[in-house]
């Protein structure tokens, strides 16, 4: 991995791909508290797949047609509608995606490389040349909050790389929208089409607004005064095997995958600091609530909630069963809390406060498509056409870093987990004995870390 | 004569039953001399009795000799005048290239990558303020090219669109009737704006293994007329070669035209020209006549070229910073007026029924002899045709015909909802306006058509068929899947 090395992605060409029915014109999706706090994050997925007969360029574009014909929020655009307010100001404001059958950027690339020698070579920067994504200029009105890349490898495999802005939809409805396509590829039946209710996480008739989590990094955003020190992040995945999971589940005790994995990494990140240390997690309340929401709900419907007062030091086992245990005490109630208080705080109030990082600054861990439909998107009619490998990445997370836990390609209970981490952290990470002790593949590490 | 208070009498319903009856009379004036005759006649014969018809007949002295004289001259007469007739030409079936719904160019879309395209701010409002008068809909489709930021005219993509549409329209053509390849004698493509080497005719030879001995041509150039100008060369050679089929590709391949310059004249067609493609399979074969859908019964070519005015009226040039584009100039209305004035004084004595001509001729003799302030009579060609297929050039172009011909909302509504669906596709937009009135159910038996088109030059032709057979519904073209929701309400300006 040398410096200076090639750019082994070139992007060939740009268009604009739009739906095949037209939308009905002046549908709008008003996006709610939860969706406007999440301004300052960009997802970024890249799916690879498998040279396959079907999977050209224009088979996948005219399906991609045929699929957003059931997304008008994707193809719409954000817009500033002026809200009226009880006090009658007029000034203020509210985003809205007027679904006016733009449609969304089409990026097509070409890399030169085989996929084989992609995973096993690439690191994180360049994985992100597979996920083309444009920043939000001064006009909104123009610009594409979606942005899917086409990158054909040299031995034919496809990566469909998929851009969003986190305020458009969280990471399950990213997924849920390349699963969608893959099912409209194989001219089957979406199985979850998508759900688009945005007022489904409108506040209660007696909202009780109170988040300490949220009132804390508003605090510390505001409290800022000088640009955050840029710490450069960098990324790495490591991808468990069924067999090390269940070995590390021996070691953690009774716990779940995900408990196990955030507590593994959580204690190896802080240390050699083990004394009481506090960790954010995120999860996703779709069917955790008790009127749940369908999976293909179209919007953000995570929470973040923390781990206090922790001691590292007392062991993998405690750790783990301390997540546990605050993650089972999550309730409903704790989740409505926090969207109300967003609401009151959203931009474009007269009572807005600075947009704040919701992932970071501090070390957050996120449970992401706990229900495996990443891997579940096959683009062929044989179950053999599975991805190869599916990258999840949100942008703007600078601070302590963040950590994804996800299902991996392998069945049963095989974990794949994405750190964003300051750079020394993910090489120390990279090394680090206890990690490697359960034998993960790591891939897309920065360069010039030695593969452990 | 025609003073104030004409106009009262003329809104009144009994003069409109003492015209009707007054086009009955002059119409079946013939008919009408021969019954008294026929009743003579005949009461004549009932009167005389059938002996005195048997001694007339014998007082003629008509032996064999006179017989077969008199039969052979008959059957020489009948003869010269069956082989200097015309030989018919059949209208077989036409096919229309359906676009892919991916090739969709929304408003917005439109709007959004003329913004990102175009920094002239100007340009960009002069574009959304035709688009917004164009009359066009969600639907219309550019080729994949156009779609690219920025798009990407080249040699290989303007090959690939007129791969697709004129290949897509053929494929048809052969699956509706079963025509072979090796069966089409002559080949017509008019294509106006792309001319490659070789040439799109040659093109289709290739991929279809047509035969070494086919008699091909390639039209360019010619602008949006040019489909009839093939249909006019088609007939012309039907007539020299006996029992042939011609295949006429009626085309506009836009990949090249994109115009990335300010010129305000040259980007309207960037707004309003979109994909589009027609196979015509006409033929002279007798055996033919039974199955085919309509028969040309003329066609009529008008030129104003001979006027700078009207020749410099669509102009290819290349603007003040070198981008080449097709300039518009703005009397393009009056000067499509005057060439469609020509076209049909020239049409009128041809198609008009005896009773219009009449009044046509009564009312320029008085004119010229009596008082030369009486307005002159306009024909009302909606006796004369009960379709009309008038080119979907644009709002204006439809509006005008519509009030110089003086024509209903439902005799333009093919037009428009053509220009709806499918924006201006140049030639082949006359195809599609027949299909919709096709689709829509309308087209019976005996039903004459008359479709008009305008080209640079400045051109104004004609053609008129006749309908051989009722065409059911559902038709299978372009039109198949969306006729149900036609008509639409088309706005005067559509916000964006």
């Amino acid at each position: 991995m040398t410096a200076g090395r090639e750019r082994r992605v070139t992007l060939c060409a740009k268009t604009t791909a739009v739906s095949a029915i037209p939308v009905r014109p002046g549908k709008t999706h008003p996006l709610s508290a939860l969706d406007h706090a999440m301004a300052r994050h960009f997802l970024r997925l890249v799916f690879y797949f498998r040279a396959a007969p079907t999977l050209t360029k224009s088979r996948l574009m005219n399906s991609l047609s045929e699929v957003l014909s059931y997304y008008p929020a994707v193809t719409g655009r954000l817009h500033r509608e002026p809200v009226e307010d009880a006090a009658g100001g007029g000034s203020e404001w509210r985003w809205v995606v007027k679904c006016n059958d733009a449609g969304l950027r089409l990026v097509e690339a070409r890399a030169h490389t085989t996929l084989d020698e992609w995973l096993a070579s690439a690191t994180d920067g360049e994985e992100m040349d597979l996920a083309h994504s444009e920043p939000m200029g001064h006009d909104t009105s123009i610009w594409s909050p979606y942005c899917v890349q086409l990158t054909e490898f040299d031995d034919g495999a496809v990566a469909i790389g998929l851009s969003s802005a986190h305020i458009n939809a969280d990471l399950t409805s990213a997924i849920l929208i390349v699963r969608a396509w893959s099912d409209a590829h194989r001219r089957a039946c979406i199985v979850f089409p998508p759900f688009l209710h945005a007022p489904a996480l409108d506040p209660r008739p007696n909202p009780n607004p109170n988040s300490a989590l949220f009132s804390s990094k508003s605090a510390a955003a505001a409290a800022s005064t000088e640009p955050a020190a840029t710490t450069k992040m960098s990324s790495a995945t490591f991808v468990f095997s069924d067999a090390s999971v269940k070995s590390l589940l021996s070691d953690a005790g009774d716990a779940s995958p995900f408990d196990a994995l955030a507590a593994l990494f959580w204690t190896r990140i802080a240390a050699p600091e083990l004394g009481a240390a506090d960790l954010t997690l995120g999860i996703d309340m779709r069917k955790r609530m008790h009127a749940p929401l369908p999976y293909a709900f179209y919007g953000n419907a995570f929470h973040f909630y923390r781990v206090r007062g922790v001691d590292l030091g007392a062991g993998l086992s405690r750790v783990a069963a301390e997540i546990r245990r605050v993650g089972e005490g999550v309730r409903e109630e704790d989740f409505w809390e926090a969207v109300e208080w967003l609401h009151e705080r959203r931009p474009g109030r007269r009572e807005a406060e600075p947009a704040f990082q919701v992932y970071g600054p501090e070390l957050t861990c996120v449970e992401v498509d706990r229900d495996a439909f990443a891997y579940g998107t096959p683009f062929e009619d044989n179950d053999g056409c599975r991805p190869a490998h599916v990258t999840c990445r949100v942008d703007g997370t600078e601070g302590a870093g963040l950590v994804l836990v996800m299902p991996a390609a392998a069945e049963g209970a095989a974990r794949q987990v994405v750190v964003t981490l300051p750079d020394d952290v993910v090489a120390k990470v990279c090394r680090d004995a206890a990690i490697a002790k359960y034998e993960p593949t790591v891939l897309f590490a920065p360069a010039g870390v030695k593969k452990g | 004569m025609p003073t104030a208070p004409l106009p009262q009498f003329t809104s009144s319903v009994k003069l409109k039953y003492v015209k009707l009856g007054y086009q009955y009379l002059v119409n079946n004036f013939v008919t009408l001399l021969l019954l008294p005759v026929m009743a003579a006649v005949s009461l004549e014969l009932v009167h005389r009795g059938p002996g005195e018809m048997v001694k007339l007949w014998e007082s003629l002295h008509v032996d064999l000799i006179h017989v077969l004289c008199y039969l052979f001259a008959v059957v020489f007469a009948s003869t010269v005048y069956f082989m200097s007739r015309p030989r018919p030409v059949y209208l077989v079936d036409y096919a229309c290239f359906k676009p892919p719904a991916t090739c969709r160019v929304p408003f917005s879309t439109f709007m959004e990558h003329a913004r990102l395209i175009y920094p002239n701010e100007k340009s960009v409002r002069f574009q959304m303020r035709i688009l917004e008068r164009s009359g066009l809909g969600e639907e219309t489709c550019l080729p994949p090219a156009n779609h690219y930021l920025p798009p990407k005219p080249t040699m290989e993509a303007s090959r690939a669109e007129a791969q697709l549409v004129i290949f897509s329209a053929i494929d048809d053509l052969v699956q509706k009737t079963g025509l072979k390849p090796k069966d089409i004698d002559i080949l017509i493509v008019n294509c106006s704006l792309f001319s490659p080497t070789p040439s799109l005719s040659a093109m289709i030879i290739n991929k279809y293994k047509l035969r070494s001995n086919i008699r091909s041509f390639n039209l360019s150039g010619m602008g949006c007329s040019a489909g009839l100008i093939s249909i006019d060369l088609a007939r012309d050679l039907l007539q020299a070669h006996p029992s042939s089929k011609a295949l006429v590709i009626s085309t506009e391949i836009i990949t090249p035209n994109f115009y990335p310059g300010n010129e305000r004249a040259m980007l309207l067609p960037n707004c309003l020209f979109r994909m589009g493609a027609a196979a015509i399979l006409l033929s002279n074969r007798r055996r033919d006549a039974r199955r085919a859908k309509y028969r040309l019964v003329h066609v009529l070519r008008t030129h104003k070229g001979a006027e700078d005015r009207a020749y410099r009226c669509v102009y290819e040039e290349e603007d003040s910073e070198g981008y080449s584009g097709i300039n518009l100039s703005k009397d393009l209305m009056s000067i499509a007026g005057d060439a469609l004035k020509s076209n049909i004084t020239t049409l009128g004595p041809l198609v008009l029924p005896m009773s219009e001509q009449l009044l046509f001729f009564l009312t320029l003799v008085g004119r010229k002899l009596i008082n030369p302030k009486w307005k002159p009579y306009i024909p009302d060609f909606k006796q004369a045709f009960e379709h009309f297929c008038i080119h979907a050039g644009g709002r204006a172009v439809i509006d005008e015909l519509q009030k110089n011909l003086d024509l209903s909302a439902q005799h333009v509504e093919a037009s428009r909802m053509t220009l709806h669906r499918f924006g201006n596709t140049s030639s082949s937009s006359l195809w599609y306006e027949l299909n919709y009135i096709e689709s829509k159910g309308r087209m019976r038996r005996g039903d004459r058509v008359w479709q008009i088109a305008f080209g640079s030059g400045f051109k104004c032709n004609s053609a008129v068929w006749k309908c051989m057979r009722t065409v059911k519904t559902p038709v299978d073209g372009p039109w198949s899947d969306c006729i149900h929701r036609y008509p639409v309400h088309i706005p005067e300006v559509v916000k964006l």
